[in-house]
This record gives structure tokens, C-alpha cells and sequence, in this order.
């Protein structure tokens, strides 16, 4: 054999023994000598105990599995991969604790095309979420929340639900490919629309309810058998490109007489094209949604595996904007992952002139509390790790359609701890963007921020810590 | 009284036709030139006639005003309806009826593609052929062909009915032929005699959802619950 190292070569002592080879006194307890170590610890790349059991489970089941939250990919970026360079010798800050800094947003100020652009108290809204995936009290406790602090929230694809209307000064009101419930009087009733053409948790593929939350009400509200699982469409009954959709602008703004602003909420794919061409369609505000963004249920794997990170989404869609000249006309909202006011300030000084938060409001109304634990027990989790939203048996009263679950959910209590983490998350805002010398939090801009990774300033344009230039190819 | 519509800014049409409606005169649209989004959102008692061809959406989010549109109709007329009744003379373009909650659609001619997608409610009768995919994923109302169906009729049916004299030429997923009761058919033939429509030789097929897509395969909620 050309590998076999045995030549005829004597040893000027006695050959040993093989068990003196074998060092048998020193190998690990019940592993012989000559087994490597991975061979204990099965170190198989692809092959890890959690992709074993993923094929057990698809095995058994023969479909994909479902669930609610947002991804698990751990390869996904956090915006912790970003830091503020406050002000030092080049600039000069504002006082933290003192000055103010003013943080009202307007959305789809057009004149002539809008008559009543969204003027918010604060650069942040509750995101579109329906009544269906999260129950009534829930839906009512976010409007609430939302109207203390000045800001809104969207009804999401379930159609408008009276109670949400009357907690929320104001809302936007989405249309979705389903059309669920789709009602003039609710059109005009709102105070922006949103036209759906994907979301974050996962692009290309329509919503989905499983039969455990399409209750009663929520069966009337979609004209749907009571029961079923829920799976949406995703292509829009009546129009298919960017040109038709901009015929479909036009109708929204006659049916609701150029009142409201017309937006458009799309998963981050490929931003940098999409959102030249919602521009161009005519939309007043288009809202990137990362990857990270959640949902009450979808196809673990489109979680997973669909969508770019918000933070890459977000320096991509802003660029399109600027290379259109309508940066300024068309406003940018970015979505997906937020969890913090920090979060969000580096989401504006990326480009976005506001944020919308999903999972982050939800956990400020009760989502993962540790009450109830035996609920969450029998879901097999445990509070700070349930996503089991697809249940429909939410221990918290949040994500179900089951009254007596959400009778736990105390909609007065619900609201107020939304109100004070939306203010909460404000003054993070504030306190970032004062530091930076910002008297606006609308100032903060990418020159603000460096990156920590590589990833992070090659994602995005940011320029890395310390040798303070943008990663170049 | 006549407004015209020709190269006119739509957005004036429109309000002219709502001012007008609103002080209760029925009006004729003349030159419409398959101009897009004439006539949206518009109330109940209210006669409008659109002399000629309108583009997409004509009539769309209805809200019980009595539309003639003379000839064709392009993309998603009546999309949206919620009550009224609209009638186009000659043929409708794709969508006809999408995502309408109730009231009348009837087209003199052929339909196209994914006529009456995502119907909430209402009736859509079709006097030609109704093309590819329609009904795509509707949940309730009836759309009557009386000229035949492409392929793909009735697909991914949530509810509803797909009511086809003539040939069709395939059926949609999850779609199936049922045997038509007499008393189904009665009704659907006193609706059509309403319209000059009436006809007692015609063989009826009638597609509804064979429910297969309602569900996944497993409706053991245990079974969501391993993750």
C-alpha cells in the first residue's frame, strides 16, 4: 500500500507490547483507545441532534411543520451588530437629560394627493396584525395604548373590528390578496390603507389561520366555514404587476376621495428594486418588513429562510428612494425584529422615517409572562419561550380566539404597559439621538452609527468601528 | 343629465358623478374611452349608464348604484361590491366581480380569466364563457356561466357556486360536480328571467368546493403543538 509507513526498521530495544500502545490505563471510561472523541459527542455538521429530529418529525407528520413567532435562523444579524458614535470633538450634543428633541412623524404628506397626511407623537406604530391571529381584547388594548402615546395601529387582514376602531384615534386600515371583509364604509373610516403585497415572516406566501382560531366571529368577519385552516391568497384577485397596482392606487384614492394615504407593506426581498417600483406605482408610504418579522402562524421554514435581515432591507430601500427622488415625497417604515427604542433609532439612522412593532408591542400586553405557567406547560414551553401563537391557546389571552383564555388578558392593565413601552421606547430614542446632537430623532443618519462585524458594515453601508471606513469589495 | 368623460382628469369625472348622485339625478357617462376607475364607491339608488367601454375597476366597491356599461369592461369590474347591480353589454376583462360581497353582475359576452375570484357573495351571470380559474378561491355567492367554462373552473373553492351550462373545460383543485336540485335550479332560472335570460332546456352543472382544501391533513390540534 503506497500509505502503509511500515518499513523494515528494527528498534535497538524489544518491540512493545500492543496493549502498552493501547495506553489502556489512561483511555476515557468505556470508549477503547482509537476511537476519536467527536465519536462520544456525534459532531456532525449537518447532521446535529435538532436536524435529526426535524426529519422525525417531518417523517411522521408528511407536511411542514407550522408555527407562530419569528425565525429561528440564528445566522440572522441583530441590530446589536450596530453602535452609536455619539457626538465628541466634531459635534456637539445636545443635553440628554434636559433638551428636547422633537420625535412627531408625519406618513404620506403628498399635497394634492392626500389631504390628511398620519401625524404621530411618536416615530413608532403598532404593525399590522388582524383580528383572527390575536384576539379582540388584544386588538383593543394595542389601539388604546397606541392612542395614549399619539400614535397607531392597522387592522391587519381580518378586516376592521368595531372595537379596534374605537380604541385607536388613529388606524390604518389593510387590504390584503384575501379581500377579507373588504367594506367601503371601512375604507373611508380609515385613516391610511395599506395594500399588502408580502410580509416580513414570510414573502410570497399568503397568511395563514389555523382552524383552531377561525372561531364564530372571526369565520363572519372572513365569510369563511368556521374551522378551517385559514390559508390566504397571495396574489391579489385583481391586479397582478406594478402597473395594474397602479390603477388599484388610483381606486382607493377615488373610493376614499384623496383623504388618506396609501400604503404599502412588503417583505425585504430584493428592496432595492421593489421599492423603486412601489414608488413609481404611486404609493404615499412603503413599509419594508425584515425577515425578522413575526407572525400568528406560518411554515416554520419560510420563518427560517425567507427574507433578508430589516437591517439590510432598510439602507437598500432608502437608496432606491434617494436614486428616485422620492426620498421626502414617499415616506419609509421599516418593520421586523424591533425590540427596543434602541433598536428603532438605529432602524431611522439607517433611513427610516418610522417603525412599526409587532411581537415587541405583544410582549408589552402580556406575550410570555410568567403567569399561567401550567398553560404554557401543556403547550410544552415555558414563559420567555412560547411562539406557540399558531395554537390558538395563548396562555396569556393574546394570540387566541378562546374566551375564557382571553379573559385573562385585562385590557385596561393590557393597554397602559403598551403606552408606557412605547413612551419608554421614545425616550430611548431620544436619549440616542440627543447624544448624537440630534434636535430631531428624524436627524439621526447613517454617519451615526459604525458597525461592529463585518457582516453589519457589509450588510449595510456602515462604516466599521475604529478604522471608520464602510466595508469595500 | 350627461357628463363626458374623454381625456378628462378622472378624479373630475368622478366627483362630477358623485355631486351628481348625490342631488338624486340618474346620469349618462358619455365617451368613458376604457378609461380606468370610472364610477367607484358609488350609493345606493343611483342609476349611472356608461355609454361605450370603461377600463378597470368600473363600478368597483359598489355600494348599490345601478350601473349599464354599454360595451366592455376591462380588469375587476364591480370588484368589491357590496350591493348594486351592474350590467355590461359586451364582454369583461379578468376579475369580473373579484372579491364582491354581494349584488348583481351581469355580462352579455365572455368573461376572462379569474371571474368572480375571492367572491364574498352575490351573483355573477355571465352569458358567453367565463375563462380560466374562475371562482379562484371564492367563499360564497354564485357565478352563472351560461356559455361555458375554461380550465380550472371553480378552483380552491372555499364556498360557493359555480353554475355552467356548456362545456367545461376542466375543473380547479379541490372543485367537484354535484347533481343540481330542482329547486336550485328554479330559483336560478326565475333570477335569470329577470333578465331575459330564461331558458328550461339548459343542462346544468353546478361546481362546488369538495372541501379537501379546508384542512390540513391532520385536524389533531395536538399534532401543532411539537414545536
Amino acid at each position: 500500500m503506497a500509505d502503509d509507513m511500515s518499513k523494515p526498521y528494527k528498534y535497538p530495544f524489544n518491540a512493545p507490547t500492543e496493549e502498552a500502545v493501547a495506553m489502556s490505563d489512561v483511555a476515557v471510561d468505556g470508549r477503547p483507545i482509537g476511537v476519536p472523541a467527536s465519536y462520544d459527542r456525534g459532531r456532525s455538521v449537518s447532521w446535529t441532534p435538532e436536524t435529526i429530529s426535524d426529519v422525525h418529525a417531518l417523517s411522521r407528520l408528511g407536511r411542514y411543520q407550522i408555527r407562530g413567532f419569528n425565525t429561528f435562523n440564528d445566522r440572522m444579524p441583530t441590530l446589536d451588530d450596530l453602535v452609536f458614535v455619539p457626538a465628541t470633538m466634531t459635534r456637539l450634543p445636545l443635553e440628554g437629560y434636559r433638551e428636547s428633541c422633537d420625535t412627531r412623524t408625519v406618513l404620506g404628506n403628498r399635497p394634492g394627493l392626500v389631504e390628511c397626511p398620519i401625524e404621530l407623537d411618536i416615530p413608532i406604530y403598532i404593525a399590522s396584525m388582524s383580528f383572527g391571529a390575536l384576539s379582540a381584547s388584544a386588538k383593543a388594548a394595542l389601539g388604546y395604548g397606541a392612542s395614549k402615546v399619539g400614535t397607531m395601529t392597522c387592522t391587519g387582514e381580518g378586516g376592521m373590528l368595531e372595537a379596534e376602531r374605537e380604541a385607536s384615534t388613529r388606524l390604518v386600515y389593510q387590504m390584503t390578496p384575501s379581500r377579507y371583509m373588504l367594506d367601503l364604509d371601512h375604507l373611508r373610516r380609515a385613516d391610511g390603507i395599506e395594500i399588502v403585497v408580502g410580509q416580513g415572516a414570510k414573502p410570497g406566501t399568503g397568511g395563514l389561520l389555523l382552524g383552531m382560531k377561525v372561531s364564530d366571529p372571526v369565520a363572519q368577519m372572513r365569510s369563511l366555514p368556521i374551522g378551517v385552516d385559514q390559508r390566504s391568497t397571495v396574489r391579489h384577485p385583481d391586479f397582478l404587476g406594478a402597473d395594474d397596482m397602479q390603477v388599484k392606487i388610483e381606486e382607493l384614492r377615488e373610493a376614499t376621495e384623496y383623504k388618506v394615504p396609501i400604503f404599502l407593506k412588503m417583505g425585504a426581498t430584493r428592496p432595492r428594486f421593489d421599492v423603486a417600483i412601489a414608488a413609481k406605482a404611486g404609493v404615499d408610504v412603503i413599509v419594508v418588513d425584515g425577515a425578522e418579522g413575526g407572525t400568528g402562524a406560518s411554515p416554520e421554514l419560510l420563518l427560517n429562510h425567507t427574507g433578508i435581515p430589516t437591517m439590510s432591507a432598510i439602507r437598500a430601500a432608502r437608496e432606491a428612494l434617494d436614486d428616485c427622488g422620492m426620498s421626502g415625497e414617499v415616506s419609509l417604515v421599516a418593520a421586523g425584529g424591533i425590540r427596543s427604542g434602541t433598536d428603532a433609532a438605529k432602524c431611522l439612522a439607517l433611513g427610516a422615517d418610522a417603525v412599526m412593532i409587532g411581537t415587541a408591542a405583544l410582549i408589552a400586553l402580556g406575550c410570555n409572562a410568567p403567569c399561567y405557567v401550567d398553560d404554557y406547560e401543556a403547550l410544552g414551553t415555558s414563559p420567555g419561550r412560547c411562539h406557540h401563537c399558531h395554537t390558538g391557546l395563548c396562555p396569556v389571552g393574546i394570540t387566541t380566539q378562546e374566551p375564557a383564555l382571553e379573559k385573562r388578558l385585562d385590557i385596561p392593565s393590557a393597554s397602559e404597559r403598551v403606552a408606557r413601552f412605547l413612551t419608554a421606547m421614545t425616550m430611548e430614542i431620544t436619549l440616542l439621538a440627543k447624544a448624537c446632537g440630534k434636535s430631531t430623532v428624524h436627524n439621526l443618519e447613517v454617519e451615526d452609527l459604525r458597525a461592529l462585524s463585518l457582516q453589519a458594515s457589509a450588510f449595510t453601508g456602515v462604516k466599521l468601528a475604529g478604522i471608520d471606513r464602510t466595508y469595500e469589495w | 343629465m350627461n357628463i363626458i368623460a374623454g381625456d378628462r382628469p378622472i378624479r373630475d369625472v368622478n366627483r362630477e358623478i358623485r355631486k351628481a348622485l348625490a342631488d338624486g339625478i340618474d346620469i349618462t357617462v358619455s365617451e368613458p374611452r376604457s378609461r380606468h376607475n370610472l364610477g367607484i364607491g358609488l350609493p345606493s339608488g343611483t342609476r349611472v349608464r356608461f355609454e361605450g367601454s370603461v377600463g378597470y375597476y368600473c363600478g368597483g366597491l359598489n355600494n348599490g348604484a345601478v350601473i349599464d356599461i354599454t360595451r366592455n369592461a376591462g380588469w375587476g369590474v364591480g370588484e368589491a361590491m357590496a350591493t348594486g347591480e351592474i350590467t355590461v353589454g359586451g364582454y369583461a376583462g379578468m376579475a369580473a366581480g373579484s372579491s364582491m360581497r354581494g349584488g348583481l353582475i351581469h355580462v352579455r359576452g365572455d368573461a376572462g380569466p379569474r371571474c368572480g375570484v375571492a367572491m364574498k357573495g352575490g351573483d355573477i351571470i355571465i352569458e358567453g364563457r367565463i375563462g380560466y380559474l374562475s371562482g379562484f378561491m371564492a367563499h360564497a355567492g354564485r357565478i352563472i356561466a351560461l356559455g361555458g367554462a375554461d380550465d380550472a373552473c371553480a378552483d380552491s373553492l372555499w364556498g360557493g357556486e359555480v353554475w355552467v351550462a356548456g362545456p367545461v373545460k376542466s375543473l380547479g383543485v379541490d372543485s367537484k360536480l354535484v347533481e343540481p336540485q330542482a329547486d336550485e335550479v328554479e330559483q336560478l332560472e326565475k333570477l335569470l328571467a329577470i333578465r331575459g335570460l330564461g331558458d328550461r332546456s339548459r343542462e346544468w352543472r353546478k361546481i362546488v368546493s369538495a372541501q379537501r382544501l379546508w384542512h390540513f391533513e391532520s385536524r389533531d390540534a395536538s399534532a401543532w403543538l411539537m414545536i
